[in-house]
């Protein structure tokens, strides 16, 4: 007792922890773990070496083993969806002083745009949805809806990287690069942070947005298709069978074992021949983590994935939910690519656009939370939807319903991993113009992420350019409290 | 009592014994550094309470004056000279149990740690400057007891740390390692097998002279080594963010930048010609081409926060400019003054004036204007009398185009955005429109037409990237509090860093007619001064670095406190002076570091010394290294004999599979097609498009180009056997291997293994690896029922999967 006492001076804050790059390769160094100091005694250790993405403890005891982050691209209007709008009733059309700034500009005045769908209460929270998500809605008990995000930028090419990496330029590492980092993989025969695309193409930026970023390529996301080969050549060329290939293999390791005798400390030769049978397990675990042939009638129903509507993202989040079961970190699911209409970007008809984006998502997305529930994975898997923004409550042309970018406020949510069901954080004004009541940024929402993993989001730092760089900035961040169990 | 107080009573023993004895020549021997080996300890055991940022206790281990007397508890944590009556001895001994121990969390000090510790207080625990922040001391060269074994003067100071150590280094490698070792070191290209064998017959020294002599006259060195500088100033030819657009002509830049290593400019005049290749007595088309180095990075052509936007690009190239040509990280003096180094935030202000008058990279009504140089006036001139006229009409057209989109429906509005807005307006403006105006624009589109026309058949401009536009008279520079443009603090002039200096240089008053400041030519001449001991000291450790696989300062770009200490600074000081003495050769630092009997070390290991040195601090041995992205790409080119060595010309394009190109928004965009024999031309000369990387290069660790990069990782991970194994690439590199041998060898199976195998490490094929091969052969046939054919592609492609094809011994 005393000695906590007499302690408590020192140990009451975080520490800053001061990367020293030693040992024997650059390489090697930057991999090595920013959680203790070990390293700094000398070298690298060699299994760090070998396995950077070895599992690594946390800071402290996690909520959550994974994430699953529902990427709505091209930015969902939350006030369709689930910032209920009632005094917007009967509005529609009427010119209003309103403060926005959004692709097109900073503008002072605006017709509104009334919310295109009828909203009802749902759950014992009694929280407003739209019939945008009649199936989610059915989940809200088990939801946090942070209703007053806010962002940097209403521009899709910097808010993206916002989103996914915490800054407004390209160059840092994506979240899940830094959960990896942080954590590493319990699965080595899988990538640790896996990105699925939409079938319509890439969000903008493409490959920045999984970016490692300064850090090393070990950590960026992996492009897993739904369909095909799943991971980039992942599968033996036309005409190559696996037994041929492991003939092939052995050869490689009888020739490379003789080469090693003379060096037999070097572990890095050591770590390139355990890689390349890990890339062999790979090719067998990585087929079989999106084969969904052992799913049963039942469950593909309920994911939506035997209709063509919601096929694509009910398979998608199916594969997602596999993906968590193996051990797999962090897993992005992007809702619509490519650009216009094809993702959430309603800047014509609004209608149209979100209801052929919630059409294809709610269901899945419904499924995804209940199948993990019933599992028993809920509650170590963090889900999170949202897009890079959400929307104005105003047109954006003379005619039409559609809408412009918002970053000033809007909505996402989060469920699982540890955080409380049917509460609602913040709000927006009374048009949904801008976050007004406990207003949170992208920044604390990373937090908050990162905590429920059992990493001290002001403490998982990477030293880089002369600055300990942190996901969530160099100043101190909280997570949002509110919504933790 | 506890192990550890028993340590702490040896210790303290020890050094009264020490002390006692008074052998003077003992303690010089033991005399412990205070920037290499006593700051880094403080740096990462105590700063992080009693350092800059927190002063815990009174305490701040940063100040040397606040150690020295008594803390807030009233204790001294250090009594220079008397370890036994310091806290700080006492405190880090102090049982984890006892609830005093420092640091209170992690790890405790190594025994090691805690010697050098209480030795230094002993000595009188003396503060010096930081080892970066002072001028190269005059070289003495060190006295060795093995003389001999050196063949450069620098090897007599790594023989000096040796023989400190009690190290004995390797013996030299045989002449196949040494001879692949230089070929790939210098030309990045590995060694024809014959070449191989000819010159390892009566090897000598004068052969090895020669060879490294020839090789540094390669064209071939250039394209190694520039892209050594590329990745310093984050080279890439695109913008990033949404529409990642290509930025003209950056292959220009690149090729001065080959040039420029191939032709030895000196190291001085290519940082005058990039930092002010606009402003020098005599400015060429390459010192116009140099000053694409400020056009390299991001540009957001739609930033939410235009002002900020400005303040970024300009964060940019102060930091690219002080890790880059300084080894210092002024960008973390953005926000408030640097927490470690002696680097203030006027500082970083001060360098940001240096480059005020560099406009942004571009607008986004014009995206050439401040970025492309035209190297012919009269010719530009010609052009630009048309465009103007073209900009007059299009005014008009524009107003008609805007006027009619507002009108349409919000659905063709948003189709006018994109790629369709050709097509909307052909078939829409007409019904927007009133017959008076639709017939003007139908006329204007006309004359634009045959503007365009005249125009086509006019000589083609010739534009390089640079600084085509400035403000010859820039905007005030502030402090920005916190960093924010939006809120100022006091006015700042352009001078150096303080810790540099300090001086605040006269800065010339620029006349009606100039086209620049005239600020930057300044900064040149200061960075590029013979006594700027920073400029030469990081060009000299990067030259290292790559030829040994670790700088003699770990941290490339970071000579600060945050850095890494030079493991041999006097040998960094040595090679520093040297080059300046040399006019600023980077080839005669090449000429040097290859010749030296260090360079030439074995990589075998040796357990005595692995037990004493294991992460081959003093450099007994050359490390083992593996080779980058490009040296694997072009040496697989070169081993299958397809490598085109075309050097310079506008980049190509590899072809992507349709997996990696799904990853874009519009899959294909910006990637273009190029001619096999194109594409078999050096990695160098592949597109770098900022977000659609090479999944060949950016497996084996090629870098993020949003930022520096000091020094490459080195991963190893699943996904580099999967591409070297399935690629579509890789297998036609095999089949491209089995011709190859096929056409040399003939038939025989025998031969054709072992050829494959001396082309894939350009030594003798060893016995045993060329039965494996041949063996597998045989069970691919027998076993799997391959085609013959098939069967020895595999076996090809087996051979350029080792590890002695990846690894330089």
């Amino acid at each position: 007792m005393s000695d906590k006492q007499k302690r408590g001076p020192f140990c009451r804050r975080v520490r800053r922890e001061f990367l020293w790059q030693t040992g024997a390769g650059f390489g090697a160094v930057a991999l090595s773990s920013m959680l203790d100091d070990t390293f700094f005694e000398s070298t690298a250790s060699a299994a760090t070496k070998a396995n950077p993405l070895a599992a690594k403890p946390p800071h402290f005891a996690p909520k959550a083993k994974s994430i699953i982050f529902l990427f709505m691209y091209g930015g969902p209007s939350h006030i369709d969806t689930f910032d209920y709008k009632p005094g917007m009733v009967g509005m529609d059309g009427k010119t209003v002083d309103v403060k926005t700034f959004g692709r097109g500009g900073h503008r002072n005045q605006g017709r509104i745009v009334e919310p295109r769908w009828k909203f009802s209460q749902y759950g014992e929270c009694g929280k407003w949805v739209s019939d945008l998500f009649p199936n989610v809605a059915t989940c809200v008990d088990d939801i946090a809806f942070l209703n007053s995000m806010t962002a940097d930028s209403p521009i899709h090419g910097s808010a993206m990287l916002m989103m996914n990496s915490g800054k407004i330029q390209s160059g840092s590492p994506a979240l899940g690069s830094w959960v990896n980092y942080g954590l590493g993989s319990v699965n080595e025969n899988l990538p640790g942070f896996v990105v699925m695309l939409d079938p319509t193409g890439g969000p903008i930026s493409g490959a920045k947005n999984w970016s490692s970023g300064y850090m090393p390529a070990t950590y960026q996301g992996t492009v897993l298709r739904s369909e095909g080969s799943p991971i980039l050549d992942l599968k033996t060329a036309p005409g190559v069978t696996r037994a041929e290939q492991r003939d092939m293999l052995d050869s490689i390791a009888a020739i490379n074992a003789r080469h090693l005798a003379n060096q037999s400390d070097n572990d890095e030769l050591a770590a390139r021949i355990a890689s390349y049978e890990l890339a062999y397990k790979m090719q067998e675990h990585a087929p079989e983590a999106v084969d969904m042939s052992d799913e049963d009638a039942a469950t593909l129903e309920l994911y939506g994935a035997d209709k063509p509507a919601t096929r694509d993202f009910g398979r998608r989040c199916i594969i997602a939910r596999r993906l968590v079961e193996r051990g797999v970190r962090c897993v992005q699911l992007y809702s619509g690519g490519a650009h216009n209409d094809d993702n959430w970007d309603a800047h014509g008809d609004l209608e149209k656009n979100h209801n052929k984006h919630a059409g294809a998502t709610d269901k899945p997305v419904a499924a995804l939370l209940k199948d993990l529930k019933r599992r028993g994975l809920l509650e170590s898997t963090l889900v999170v939807w949202g897009g890079e923004f959400g929307r104005q409550p105003t047109a954006e042309y003379a005619e039409g319903s559609g809408r412009d970018h918002n970053a000033y406020g809007f909505t996402m949510w989060m469920a699982g991993g540890g955080i409380r069901g049917g509460v609602s954080i913040g709000g927006t004004d009374e048009l949904g113009s801008a976050a007004v009541e406990k207003p949170m940024h992208v920044k604390n929402l990373h937090a908050t992420i990162l905590n429920q993993l059992g990493l001290d989001p002001n403490r998982l730092s990477y030293f880089y350019s002369g600055l300990d760089q942190k996901l969530v900035g160099v100043e101190h961040i909280d997570p949002i409290h509110e919504i933790i169990a | 009592m506890t192990v550890r107080a028993n340590l702490y009573k040896s210790i303290i023993g020890g050094l009264l014994l020490g002390m006692l004895g008074a052998l003077g020549l003992a303690a010089e021997a033991t005399k412990v550094d205070f920037a290499t080996e006593i700051q880094p300890i403080l740096a990462r055991k105590c700063y992080s309470c009693h350092g800059p940022d927190l002063h815990e206790g009174g305490l701040r281990f940063d100040d040397r004056a606040t150690v020295v007397s008594a803390a807030d508890s009233g204790q001294v944590a250090i009594v220079p000279g008397e370890s036994s009556k310091s806290e700080l001895l006492r405190r880090v001994l102090a049982s984890a149990e006892s609830g005093e121990r420092m640091p209170p969390e992690g790890k405790p000090l190594s025994e090691l740690e805690v010697d050098l510790l209480s030795r230094w207080i002993a000595n009188g625990a003396e503060y010096s400057e930081h080892w970066a922040f002072r001028p190269p001391q005059p070289s003495q060269m060190p006295i060795t007891m093995n003389s001999a074994w050196a063949l450069q003067p620098l090897d007599l100071f790594i023989l000096e740390k040796l023989e400190h150590a009690g190290l004995e280094p390797a013996v030299a490698a045989g002449p196949e390692e040494l001879i692949r070792r230089a070929y790939l070191d210098v030309t990045g290209l590995p060694p024809a097998p014959e070449t191989v064998a000819e010159l390892s017959r009566n090897w000598s020294e004068d052969k090895y002279v020669q060879l490294v002599d020839r090789l540094l006259a390669a064209p071939a060195f250039g394209e190694r080594w520039a892209r050594m500088w590329l990745d310093v100033v984050r080279y890439a030819e695109t913008n990033s963010f949404e529409r990642d657009g290509l930025k003209p002509n950056a292959w220009k830049y690149r090729d001065y930048v080959i040039d420029a290593m191939s032709s030895d400019l000196p190291y001085d005049q290519f940082m005058r010609e990039q930092i002010a290749g606009d402003e020098l007595d005599e400015v060429t088309p390459q010192s116009l081409t140099a000053t694409g180095y400020y056009r390299l990075g991001l540009w957001d052509d739609e930033p939410a926060d235009p002002l900020l936007a400005v303040f970024d690009g300009y964060d940019d190239l102060v930091s690219t400019t002080s890790q880059g040509f300084l080894g210092l990280t002024l960008n973390c003096a953005r926000c408030h003054d640097h927490k470690i180094d002696p680097l203030t935030q006027k500082d970083y202000y001060a360098m940001v004036a240096f480059l005020r008058d560099v406009t942004p990279y571009a607008s986004r009504s014009d995206g050439k204007s401040n970025n492309q140089v035209d190297l012919n006036p009269d010719i530009a001139r010609l052009h630009e009398e048309y465009e103007s006229h073209r900009r007059e009409i299009e005014k008009v057209t524009k107003r008609i185009e805007r006027d009619a989109i507002k009108k349409m429906s919000a659905e063709n509005q948003r189709a006018t955005e994109g790629f369709d807005r050709e097509k909307v307006l052909s078939e829409q403006l007409v019904n927007y429109t009133s017959e008076v105006e639709f017939r003007e624009y139908s006329q204007l589109k006309s004359e634009l037409g045959e503007i365009e026309e005249k125009q086509r058949i006019l000589p083609k401009r010739e534009t390089i990237l640079g600084l085509a536009k400035l403000d010859a008279i820039p905007e005030k520079t502030y402090v920005l509090l916190r960093g924010s443009p939006h809120n100022t603090g006091e006015e700042v002039e352009p001078s150096f860093p303080k810790l540099l200096g300090g001086k605040a240089p006269k800065l010339p008053v620029p006349n009606a007619g100039a086209q620049s400041a005239g600020r930057r030519r300044i900064l040149a001449d200061w960075l590029a001064d013979d006594e700027n001991w920073m400029t030469s000291r990081v060009i000299a450790n990067r030259i290292w670095l790559h030829y040994f696989g670790r700088g003699i300062v770990r941290s490339p770009n970071n000579f600060g406190l945050m850095g890494d200490p030079p493991t041999h600074p006097e040998l960094l000081d040595y090679l520093a002076t040297e080059l300046v003495r040399d006019d600023w050769s980077l080839k005669k630092l090449h000429r040097k570091i290859l010749l030296s009997n260090t360079y030439r070390l074995s990589t075998q290991s040796n357990s005595l010394a692995l037990a004493k040195d294991p992460s081959n601090n003093w450099f007994w041995r050359q490390n083992t290294r593996r080779l980058s992205a490009e040296q694997i790409r072009d040496s697989v080119l070169a081993i299958v004999g397809q490598l085109n060595e075309q050097v310079h010309g506008e980049s190509m394009y590899v072809t992507l599979s349709a997996e990696v190109l799904a990853s874009q928004s519009r899959p294909g965009s910006g990637w273009g097609k190029s001619t096999p024999a194109d594409q078999a031309r050096r990695s160098i000369y592949i597109h770098v498009k900022r977000s659609l990387p090479v999944p060949l290069l950016s497996a084996f660790d090629f870098p993020d180009t949003d930022i520096s990069c000091e020094a490459r990782f080195l991963t190893t991970q699943p996904g580099q056997a999967l591409t070297m194994l399935n690629s579509d690439w890789m297998q036609q590199q095999a089949q491209a291997l089995y011709n190859r041998v096929r056409r040399e060898v003939g038939e025989d199976l025998e031969q054709q293994a072992q050829r494959c195998l001396e082309l894939a490490t350009s030594r003798t094929a060893n016995k045993a690896d060329k039965q494996e091969l041949v063996a597998l052969v045989q069970r691919l046939k027998t076993k799997h029922q391959l085609s013959e054919q098939k069967a020895r592609e595999s076996m090809c492609l087996v051979a350029l999967n080792i590890n002695s094809f990846f690894y330089l011994d």
